[in-house]
């Protein structure tokens, strides 16, 4: 049996397809360059880091406990002084008109009331546009304005009123410090969550568009009726055509996986055989759902337009690029069938994480089962049309 | 000018004798507005948050329910002699809230009692949000429930501007409406000009009398005609959907747009006219009209946040100039004063590319 498959025609059908794809120097090309070009670009301009946000800065006090409060804001690093404005009219047109991303606005008598034991609020406005930015940034004003409130508390300057315990009596006189620890990724390095989310999103969209483009070749060139009159069966023709594609796409797996140790950094913390497994799969997903495009359509141009139906969605709905549990809730539960998100909790588990398998299972058998479906589905639209 | 306006007509008809350009030219721009607009967000809710709580007093108890009941984090049961690590490397939280033992009695006493908390750093930014929301919870409870009645020398009066709910669609929406315009114009504006290559009638054209910015400029008119069609329908969803209006003087945005229509609808022509291959022109197109839109300019993250490397590109990046000008339109109103530089550079670029698209023609006509 094995012998007859790979002995004769199987051999030789196998033989054919590498030799054109060998050939076809586009074809290598679109293998290596679009996804090193996308896994850099994603992963370098991808990126959540919110600092430097410009502070416009509004002084009616010109006091020393005023300037220490605007150097603790623009050391901080979230914040950098984008100048001082005359009021707060002329700071609110410098936000408008995109000068600066946030203000400051100091009260007339802010030392003096801070001596008399009074407690002055510091106007911050932000613009809140970018709703994830102002999110961030607002927990940034506080966390400065907490930790300035401490060391003024600290330094006993201030009026005794501040550090007295309060009137009112309590059963809880302390107060809770809470202190955070980032696992997995102390320095907080953005790319590390997006190069890993797109490695899947590329997978599975150069993998179909390189599919459909080789499926369709055939059909484009008029040969399909010579390929269907060798004694070679459908099923035997449809595992020539997919086996040297897979080879190659596996071949870029590798090369992606390098890309992101060396240019990313990204610690190998868990067993890389699971996300070889995992990528194998969303390879053969990819070509499936190619294929399956291929099969709708007469022309390479046709193919290509397919694919702005159905990349939106898949990209879109797998958390590749934002988290899925910022996406709407009914949103959320349709992301199972989208092999992208399951490659991503798997790449995400096991490199960054050291997740092993008996945790990841569920995705590997998830990514199994889709890629299954795909690929039966791609091959009996091929089939028959074919027979 | 008849020329230029029988030229745009034959264009138009044959787009919609192409039923699978009409609908790319209509129905996928609503799709991928509504789709991409709401599913691209990063605010992030119901975070899993395993807790462990080794005091067990009222007072951890209570800041517990603090947590409990905040709407970014939903507390997920985990045993106290499991290492909450396991619970991040299974998926099963972001977070972990540990409450030393100890800690009532450090708070009856006046003193300061200590809590900790874990974060699944591997989405940064999400953890960047965990560590700001649930340092709001803590001062809250400190100030409500804990002993931070005592008076804070300077408290921050925050205010919110142009969004102050924090929405995240009326952020995207209007940068998904520039990815979307940047795409499907171009797109069918290559297919339509490279077609003519491939399939050599442009050989007709140039026996014909109309020269060739004529010809291009009634190519280009056709597709703006489109750009303005897919502009008018986003515009009505943003409206209703995203639940935005203008915010200021919608001047600079309509002059911006009937310039940015000439830019993208120039873009697929040039882009068309120096690739004869419809298949190439596509990729060219989905590399400048999506990625180069998607990635740089400030679509999802803000420019400055490119490295330098990288980020001098973006200056070239039409689609940024005009995501500005549309989220100034429809949230900061900046008007004029804000904009203008804006609409001039996409005037610039549009005319730079029907400059060389036109000297490619030309190029063409003298080879033949």
């Amino acid at each position: 049996m094995i012998a007859k498959l790979f002995g004769g025609r199987m051999a030789a059908l196998l033989g054919k397809e590498f030799a054109q794809i060998g050939r076809d120097k586009r074809l290598r090309i679109s293998l290596i360059l679009p996804p090193t070009l996308q896994l850099l670009l994603f992963g370098f301009a991808l990126n959540a880091t919110v600092d430097n946000l410009r502070l416009g800065i509004v002084d009616f006090d010109h006091s020393r406990e005023s300037r220490d409060l605007i150097a603790a804001m623009t050391q901080s690093g979230a914040f950098r002084s984008a100048g001082a404005f005359t009021s707060a009219e002329t700071l609110g047109t410098g936000i408008s008109q995109g000068k600066v991303d946030a203000g400051i606005v100091l009260p007339v008598n802010f030392s003096k009331d801070l001596h008399r034991g009074h407690q002055v609020g510091v106007q911050v406005l932000l613009n809140a546009m970018n709703a994830n930015t102002a999110a961030i940034a607002q927990g940034y004003t506080q966390g400065v304005l907490g930790t300035w409130n401490q060391v003024m508390l600290k330094s006993g300057s201030l009026h005794a009123r501040f550090t007295q315990i309060g009137a009112v009596p309590r059963d809880l006189r302390g107060i809770v410090t809470l202190h955070p620890a980032f696992i997995f990724n102390p320095g907080l390095v953005s790319s590390w969550f997006v190069v890993t989310g797109t490695f899947g999103l590329l997978l599975i969209l150069n993998g179909s568009l390189v599919a459909s483009a080789a499926m369709v070749k055939e059909r484009e060139a008029g040969t399909v009726e010579q390929l269907l009159m060798t004694p070679a069966g459908t099923g035997e023709i449809i595992v020539a055509k997919i086996a040297p594609l897979f080879v190659l796409l596996c071949g870029m797996v590798l090369f992606a996986t390098t890309l992101i140790k060396v240019v990313f950094q990204i610690p190998f913390r868990g067993n890389l055989v699971i996300v070889f497994l995992g990528a194998a799969l969303c390879v053969l997903c990819g070509i499936a759902i190619g294929t399956f495009l291929a099969t709708f359509t007469r022309t390479a141009r046709q193919a290509q337009l397919m694919s702005f139906f159905v990349n939106p969605p898949l990209s879109s709905l797998s958390g590749a690029l934002t988290p899925v549990e910022a996406m709407p809730h009914w949103m959320q539960p349709l992301t199972i069938l989208n092999p992208i998100r399951h490659f991503g909790v798997i790449t995400r588990a096991a490199l960054l994480k050291g997740s092993s398998i008996d945790i990841l299972w569920p995705n590997i058998l998830a990514l199994a089962a889709i890629t299954l479906v795909l690929l039966s589905l791609s091959v009996w639209r091929f089939r028959k049309q074919l027979g | 000018m008849r020329r230029i306006l029988a030229q745009a007509r034959k264009e138009l008809i044959q787009i919609t004798r192409d039923k699978l350009a009409l609908t790319l030219a209509l129905v996928l721009p609503i799709a991928l507005l509504m789709l991409l607009g709401s599913s691209i967000s990063l605010s992030v809710t119901e975070l899993p948050l395993v807790v462990q709580d080794l005091d067990n007093s009222a007072a951890s108890r209570s800041l517990l329910e603090a947590f409990r009941n905040s709407l970014t984090f939903h507390v997920v049961a985990w045993p106290v002699n499991k290492p909450p690590m396991e619970a991040f490397t299974a998926n099963e939280a972001r977070a972990a809230l540990i409450i030393d033992r100890g800690f009532g009695r450090a708070l009856a006493r006046g003193g300061d009692a200590q809590a900790q908390i874990l974060i699944d750093a591997s989405d940064s930014n999400t953890a960047k949000l965990i560590q700001g929301y649930s340092s709001q919870i803590v001062n809250a409870w400190n100030s409500t429930a804990g002993g931070a009645q005592r008076l804070l020398p300077v408290k921050a009066l925050i205010r919110l501007w142009y969004n102050p709910g924090r929405v995240t669609k009326k952020f995207y929406g209007p940068g998904i409406f520039v990815l979307g315009l940047s795409m499907f114009p171009p797109l069918l504006a290559a297919l339509a000009m490279s077609r003519e290559g491939e399939q050599q009638t442009l050989l007709q054209v140039y026996v014909s009398s109309i020269p060739a910015h004529q010809f291009l400029l009634g190519k280009i008119l056709a597709f703006m005609v489109i750009g303005f069609a897919e502009w008018v329908i986003m515009l009505g969803l943003l409206f209703t959907y995203f639940g935005l209006s203008f915010a200021g003087d919608p001047t600079p945005f309509f002059v911006a747009s009937i310039l940015y229509f000439f830019c993208v609808a120039t873009y697929g022509t040039m882009i068309g006219a120096a690739i004869p291959s419809q298949a190439a022109a596509i990729q060219a197109v989905a590399l400048g009209g999506f990625l180069l839109v998607f990635l740089l300019s400030g679509l999802i993250f803000p420019v400055e946040n490119i490295p330098p490397g990288l980020r001098w590109i973006s200056n070239f990046v039409w689609g940024r100039y005009y995501m500005e000008i549309v989220r100034d339109a429809l949230l900061e109103g900046g008007g004029w004063a804000a904009m203008w530089f804006n609409v001039l550079v996409i005037g610039i670029i549009g005319g730079v590319f029907f400059l060389l698209s036109w000297r490619r023609m030309r190029r063409m006509q003298l080879s033949i």
